[in-house]
């Protein structure tokens, strides 16, 4: 029958693990209704992927190849999946959330004339239907969203879907594509990184995440500490991003990163519910706050009720301890 | 320069809510003006003070919309453009951005700025979409912008996935804001008086050549099939000791119940 075709996001060399779990996930969903499953990746040296890809059973990978693709350039994505869009012609084109994803999904649905439902937390098919649960409303609540349309786009937040291995052995597919940057109105005249950027923050097993109550520089080391110690990527709340004391890429929450860590530390963050719909979906959440009623505590799986400039030196020398041992 | 601000009306998301039998009550009907969209008329706000110009702001809503249009106004906006729709519950991303596109295709802007996404929906599509229609050079997610006057380029600072890229558009064009960007100002008393004398031009869609049934029937290529609640989470223990204390308990969970050291 129809196919689904996954975009397979990287980042330093390596396939994205949200692009993973779309793989492992679709591949159930297209065994389970007789679909082909086929994978796009868009990259200066996009063959070097196909191994690590066979592992989770894709029919065919679309691999097109250009020097525009180091980094991201929104018109360049869009000619590109457009380009395998029409050749693939899939029922289904899914997509890992990034923040890549969201720029691109808009307008290449709109060049399709195809339904687009980002940011999903699930999804399936039914009778032809693409039905998927999405957050709203500040994450509060699931909206059901289907759609019908010939195309459909789905972005789905990291976390949402395990890893499953399902070894197999593609067909690869060299797209010819070329692409004209002189004409372009939109040129990408830097990219400027910050030194929070060494971990990604949505791949994460262990986040550690910072809030208003660190205060200043002290606060941010012991943070910093904390996370080296347990080998975390920091993340932060939006009241620390603003004062500069983190970058603005560790940001978590409803304008910032969805994350699903196996353990997040949150400190010093009151829990608002922006912050919450980008870090719920972690497994064990750990709250330190002194104030007893902060709604931080109302997620936590354990919550500290205390100063936390008093517990983070004991935690994280008692962590180096097991983590040295 | 022209800047041309789409906005949106939100419901409080603050407000708490429920759910029956797969519809969203809300205890306050209080409506807002997106923060998303604040945030972009104020950057709009920011660069003609530097640049000279000025801020049209669009909205696409019911009636009662009219005031998040006064409040953009009274934000400092010079006129507003409002296209009634009464009901706009079975219009998705894919059909506001037709109706924007209709008015926009007939109105002059050098710039077209949106929210990244909105309060209530959090979608994210409207402008890419627009911007594709309108065929204009977009970047979304914007956390800064510049303007150089000389050659007509923007330079947007948008957040991706690891650090920022800086893109150059040329105008026309179209970018989506992040609140991450500004402080959208509160307006000021005169602000308010003076709002009250702005024009607003309201127009049905018919005026644009749209037809409402077609929107929410065929533009719409989603369709909403109600809601639920978001899985809760077990609840947790919560501690309360000398940090010495605390510290002990909290990693001998961590290693023997949760077993994720
Ligand atoms: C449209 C919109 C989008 C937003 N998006 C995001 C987002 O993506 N991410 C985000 O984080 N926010 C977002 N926000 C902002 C959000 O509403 C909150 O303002 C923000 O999360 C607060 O950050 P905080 O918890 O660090 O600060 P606060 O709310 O000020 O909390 C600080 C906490 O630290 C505790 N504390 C202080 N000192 C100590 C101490 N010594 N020891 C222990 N605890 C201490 C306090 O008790 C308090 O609970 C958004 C808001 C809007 C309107």
């Amino acid at each position: 029958m129809s196919k689904i075709l996954v975009h397979i996001a990287t980042s330093e060399g390596k396939i994205k693990r949200s692009s993973l779990e779309v793989m492992s996930y679709c591949k159930t969903l297209a065994d389970k209704n007789s679909m082909t499953l086929e994978a796009v990746v868009l990259d200066p040296d996009p063959a070097k992927y196909t191994d690590q890809l066979n592992t989770y059973g894709p029919d065919k990978v679309y691999q097109v190849k250009h020097p525009i693709f180091k980094n991201h350039l929104n018109a360049a994505v869009i000619e590109a999946l457009s380009k395998v869009i029409d050749q693939s012609g899939p029922r289904l084109c899914a997509f890992a959330s990034t923040e890549s994803a969201k720029e691109v999904i808009g307008a290449l649905a709109a060049r399709h004339d195809a339904a687009a439902i980002p940011d999903v937390a699930g999804f399936t098919i039914n009778n032809g239907s693409v039905d998927a649960e999405r957050p709203v409303m500040a994450a509060k609540v699931l909206s059901k969203t289907s759609s019908s349309s010939e195309l459909v786009l789905v972005s789905v937040r990291s976390g949402s879907y395990d890893l499953a291995e399902n070894p197999g052995n593609a067909e690869t597919v060299a797209v010819d594509f070329d692409f004209d940057e002189s004409g372009l109105r939109a040129v990408l005249k830097e990219v400027l990184s910050s030194a929070g950027d060494k971990v990604d923050l949505s791949e994460a097993e262990v986040v550690v995440a910072a809030g208003r109550g660190i205060k200043d520089e002290n606060g941010r080391k012991l943070v910093e500490e904390l996370a080296e110690t347990l080998g975390a990527a920091i993340g932060a709340s939006r009241a620390v991003t603003e004062s500069g004391l983190f970058p603005a890429t560790l940001q978590i929450g409803q304008t910032g990163k969805v994350v699903s860590p196996q353990l997040y530390f949150a400190i010093g963050i009151s829990g608002a519910i922006q912050h919450v719909a980008g870090m719920a979906n972690s497994k064990v959440i750990v709250a330190i706050n002194k104030d007893p009623d902060a709604p931080i505590f109302q997620y936590a799986t354990y919550g500290l009720v205390g100063d936390l400039f008093k517990i983070l030196p004991p935690l994280t020398e008692e962590l180096r301890k097991i983590k040295g041992a | 320069m022209k800047f041309s601000v789409c906005i949106k009306q939100v419901p409080d998301v603050s407000a708490p809510i429920s759910i029956k039998d797969g519809t969203l009550t809300q205890d306050s009907d209080r409506m807002v003006l997106d923060a998303y969209s604040a945030s972009a008329v104020e950057e709009a706000l920011v660069l003609i003070d530097k640049h000279g110009g000025e801020v049209q702001v669009v909205l696409v809503g019911p009636e009662k919309a009219k005031e998040t249009i006064r409040k953009a106004l009274a934000m400092g906006a010079a006129s507003g453009v409002h296209i009634v729709v009464d009901d706009v519950s079975g219009l998705d991303s894919g059909a506001y951005a037709e109706i924007l596109a209709a008015w926009h295709k007939k109105s002059d802007y050098d710039i077209i700025l949106t929210g990244k996404q909105s309060q209530d929906t959090d979608a994210g599509l409207t402008g890419g979409m627009l911007a594709w229609k309108l065929e204009l050079p977009y970047a979304a997610n914007a956390v800064g912008l510049t303007y150089d006057n000389e050659g007509g380029k923007l330079t947007v600072t948008r957040q991706g996935d690891s650090g920022q890229e800086m893109i150059e558009l040329t105008s026309p064009c179209l970018v989506t804001c992040s609140n991450d960007m500004n402080e959208p100002r509160i307006p000021s008393l005169k602000g308010i008086m003076q709002s009250k004398r702005k024009k607003v031009e309201t127009l049905q869609l018919g005026d644009l050549g749209l037809d409402p049934d077609t929107l929410s029937s065929k533009t719409s290529k989603t369709k909403g099939q109600g809601y639920k609640e978001v899985p809760g989470r077990e609840p947790g223990k919560k501690l309360e000791g000398d940090p010495e204390e605390l510290v002990t308990e909290l990693v001998g969970l961590l290693e023997n119940e949760a077993k994720v050291l």
